[in-house]
């Protein structure tokens, strides 16, 4: 009878114990993993707003600035889009890490100049830019760049190629595609604009109303 | 109690199975993630972009960077030496880096990488493939020189050279082996000069068919362009003899009784043909070579052994003969012509027991009848007014073509054997996906791969026929026909061995090729092994037709040659791409056994490269450095305005080597965090795991009360 208690006693902490501590560690996972996903947009507002600060302070300085004291990447330009109301830092290097910080420079020469950053952060207004959008490339010496949306392709990622001598300067900004998707997949999507030279091409309110 | 303790257990029983439900919910997101990594949409369909590559131009000036070559073979049985030396001479004002694309025989092994600077040698490494792109770009960018060597394909290899000064001569010596074919007691080395452009299907990416393409000549820059000349030291182990160079003009030379030199007759010829030089053995025709080598501790063994020819062919059975020719616009000139002679030639021999369909394809493709028809004079009559009719011009689309040959409506029907005889020059960019659809639906096909014009891709003609259990050749022009096709279609008849086994009796080998082929009349079993020891005999068992056929060879006859490990080595990478087609294995393990075999052999492969680099610096950080692809020539008997249509005249006005909009390729990164959905996964498991406690305190609460 006694051994019959015992056994009944245990079955009873078993069978509560176990649950509480499986359902507790759920309780945990899910919060750390919300946790992981949290620090993600997190880190990209935060150190924007240092590389802003970093970026204002290069160009008046005219040296420069490390956001951060331990950045191994610098600021090299602003992007914006003024109907939208974006404005982005953009880093040297096209490394994994950098792009959690802002867009990241993939090539820039003269005629050419490409991009990429994350579609669910930095280039998540990538699916709002339209036809014949603005676009202003501020770089850290100071010139500003205005480039028109021309066109925009979806391609695989190592499908894709660039004209190397464009006859107008050309950027282009990439990121991952569909847009809403959450799985990482092979295709990416590309805008890209042209450079705009004439004071009457830019001009506000002349073919496009903001 | 007993009756208590029931109810107990049955009322704690929705717990688990609470558990298990809400396990599930989080695995399933777990899994959900994890396979979800390709997108359900057919990329295809979407379109591959607005830029796609169209080919590097056609260069009409001639290039700053001039480029000559000398190959020096030595041949040694049955195993050729090649020492390739490319001298480039810069003859402009700007300090410069040249890029050079050219062919290696498809069963090559480069092992050795000499740059030459002055008075100066530099020797080159063997280094993973990223490594040594790495190092190179590096010292490029410090001033110094440096020479890369890598390979596109197992026969399409890049020189790439840096930091040559004006007016300065930097050479690059590589070194190769390659075995050389017997095939009907006629020994047979075939030295590709130049890579025939190829074409690039939509599923190549960018950045490989950069690596496999460089911008074309002009036909007005022959001759003056990438001179070759060549010297064959010929040291068979037996008397030579018939020694014939079917493309060039030959001079011999007797040195000795058994060993010759053979030189160009016009000294140096331009690059834009296959060299091939045949040679017979005076007395009887040999029929085992045994080769062996001593390194590291492991002894290897090249073994070719050739089957008895039969006294009397036996007759064949009735054939079902799909024939399938390539009229893309490469084929176009004497290689259109020379495949429709080709292919009327084998016509005329079906009999009328046989069955046979044709398909042709350039980017389209047309089969001539919907399923084999019987070869009656009529339906004779037709296929050859069909092929007649041909005209070269297109692309390249071979895949769709050989999945239509392969579609096989009576797979089980075993009195007739069916037969694929592909016509082509095999300049294409996707081989892999070729060796896969074979792999993977070759069924009772075989198949048989005939080489056309003065380039074909040898590696293609090779491997397909080898994973299609058959044979292949090469016509290389009209005049080659009769007497090819006659000896393909011939030997074709019926394998004369099969189910060939090899077993050694005290040593144990790790032989290759892995998988025995069947053999075709006059061709040898070439076997490949690497072991402990080399002792002891060989059995080579098969059956000829249907009766037992057995060879042994004692194994300590083998003569020495320092070419065999690497052989075995290259050989066995043939192996690892062969199941890699086959999908038995993955490409990150096939990846890493090949670079494996590469570091271990030191010889170049898909994944590992020989880098030289002078630690002297040469350029100053003021003078800036211009990057030269070399054109290559066009092939001989290719028809320039087939190939390039009306577009060959625009370029050719602009007379510029890099044409206006050529385009770069750029692997795009990995731009997407997916935070949202390590949000929405934990949002869930919290979600599950609350509702599991208050389950779980709520069944508390209704216990206490009990």
């Amino acid at each position: 009878m006694t051994a019959l208690l015992f056994a009944r006693s245990e079955r009873r902490v078993f069978g509560r114990v176990l649950p509480t501590l499986v359902l507790s560690a759920l309780c945990l996972m899910g919060g750390a993993l919300i946790l992981l996903g949290a620090v993600v947009p997190a880190k990209a507002v935060v150190a924007q707003i240092l590389l802003n600060r970093a970026f204002d302070q290069s160009l008046a300085e005219h040296r420069p600035v490390k956001p951060w004291p331990w950045a191994d990447t610098a600021p090299v330009a602003r992007i914006s889009v003024a109907r939208l109301g974006v404005s982005e830092i953009v880093l040297s290097g096209g490394t994994g890490q950098a792009m959690a910080f802002g867009p990241t420079l993939l090539a820039g020469r003269p005629q050419i100049v490409l991009m990429a950053a994350h579609r669910d952060t930095h280039f998540a207004f990538l699916k709002d830019v339209q036809r014949g959008d603005l676009i202003e490339i501020q770089s850290v010496r100071g010139e500003i760049k205005r480039y028109r949306m021309t066109e925009s392709q979806i391609v695989q990622w190592d499908r894709f190629a660039y004209p190397g001598n464009p006859a107008r300067p050309l950027l282009g900004l990439s990121t991952c595609y569909p847009f809403g998707a959450t799985a990482h997949g092979r295709l990416r999507y590309v805008a890209w604009a042209e450079e705009v030279s004439s004071p009457m091409e830019t001009a506000p309110g002349r073919q496009y109303d903001w | 109690m007993p009756v208590t303790l029931l109810p107990h257990r049955s009322r704690s029983r929705p717990l688990p199975g609470l558990f298990l439900i809400l396990g599930l919910v989080a695995l399933t997101f777990f899994t959900d993630r994890l396979t979800a990594s390709e997108p359900a949409a057919d990329p295809d369909a979407i379109g591959s972009g607005t830029l796609m590559l169209q080919g590097k131009g056609v260069a009409t000036a001639m290039p700053a960077m001039r480029l000559g070559t000398d190959m020096d073979v030595t041949v040694t049985g049955q195993i050729a030496r090649v020492r390739v030396t490319q001298a480039f001479r810069n003859t402009g004002t700007q300090w410069m880096e040249a890029t050079y694309l050219y062919p290696l025989p498809e069963e090559g092994a480069v092992d050795s990488l000499k740059m030459v600077v002055g008075q100066r040698v530099i020797i080159g490494h063997i280094k993973r493939r990223e490594e040594a792109r790495h190092l190179y770009e590096k010292a490029r960018d410090e001033g110094k020189k440096a020479g890369l060597v890598g390979s596109e394909r197992p026969n399409l290899f890049r020189n790439s050279i840096a930091n040559v000064g004006p007016n300065e001569t930097v050479m690059i010596s590589i070194e190769y082996q390659t075995p050389v074919r017997l095939l009907g007691g006629e020994f047979a080395l075939r030295l590709p000069l130049v890579v025939g452009p190829r074409y690039v299907t939509a599923s190549t990416p960018v950045a490989d068919a950069q690596a496999i393409t460089a911008p074309l000549a002009h036909p007005a820059l022959k001759k003056k362009l990438n001179p070759v000349s060549i010297t064959v030291h010929l040291a068979p182990g037996f008397v030579p003899a018939n020694l014939i160079s079917p493309y060039h003009r030959i001079a011999v030379e007797a040195e000795g009784d058994q060993a010759r030199t053979i030189r160009l007759a016009e000294g140096e010829v331009p690059a834009d043909r296959d060299f091939e030089l045949r040679w017979r053995s005076a007395s009887a025709d040999p029929t085992v070579g045994l080769f062996r080598q001593q390194l590291d501790g492991d002894a290897y063994l090249m073994a070719s052994i050739t089957p008895p020819a039969l006294e009397r062919a036996p007759a064949s059975p009735p054939r079902e003969m799909v024939f399938v020719i390539d009229n893309s616009g490469s084929m176009g000139g004497s290689s259109m012509d020379a495949a429709k002679q080709s292919l009327l030639y084998a016509l005329g021999t079906l009999r009328p027991q046989d069955r046979f369909n044709i398909i042709r394809f350039d980017d389209s493709m047309t089969r001539l009848f919907d399923d084999g028809v019987p070869a009656t004079a009529e339906q004779i009559a037709l296929a050859k007014r069909f092929t007649e009719g041909l005209e070269a011009g297109g692309g390249t689309e071979m895949l769709p073509a050989l999945q239509s040959a392969l579609m096989d409506h009576h797979p089980d029907d075993t009195g007739r054997v069916r037969q694929i005889l592909f016509l082509t020059d095999g300049d294409i960019s996707n081989e892999k996906d070729m060796m896969a659809a074979i792999a993977a639906k070759a069924g009772r096909s075989r198949i048989f791969m005939i080489g056309i014009g003065s380039t074909p891709n040898q590696y293609l003609m090779r491997r397909m026929a080898e994973a299609g259990r058959g044979s292949f050749a090469n016509v290389g022009s009209g005049d080659e026909v009769a007497v090819k096709m006659t000896a393909l279609l011939d030997r074709l008849a019926a394998p004369v061995v099969h189910d060939l086994r090899v077993s050694a009796d005290r040593a144990s080998l790790d032989l290759t090729p892995r998988q025995l082929p069947d053999l075709y009349a006059g061709e040898p079993l070439v076997l490949l092994g690497k072991g402990k020891a080399l002792s002891g005999t060989l059995t080579v068992s098969g059956m000829i037709g249907d009766r037992p056929w057995t060879r042994k060879v004692d194994l300590s006859d083998a003569t020495e040659s320092p070419a065999v490990a690497r052989l075995w080595a290259s050989r066995r990478i043939a192996d690892v791409e062969a199941a890699r087609s086959a999908g038995e294995t993955d490409d990150a393990t096939a990846d890493e056994a090949v670079a494996q075999l590469g570091l271990a052999y030191g010889i170049v492969t898909t994944q590992t490269s020989l880098v030289a680099i002078d630690e002297t610096p040469a350029r100053t950080d003021g003078a800036t450095l211009t990057r030269e692809e070399l054109p290559l020539l066009l092939p001989a008997g290719w028809d320039f305005d087939v190939l390039f249509g009306g577009q060959a005249a625009g370029t050719a006005r602009t007379g510029d080597m890099q044409p206006a909009d050529q385009a770069e390729a750029m692997d795009l990164p990995q731009t997407a965090t997916g935070y949202m959905a390590l949000v929405v996964q934990g949002a869930v498991l919290l979600l599950a795991g609350l509702a599991g406690l208050a389950l779980l305190c709520r069944e508390q609460r209704k216990e206490l009360r009990a």
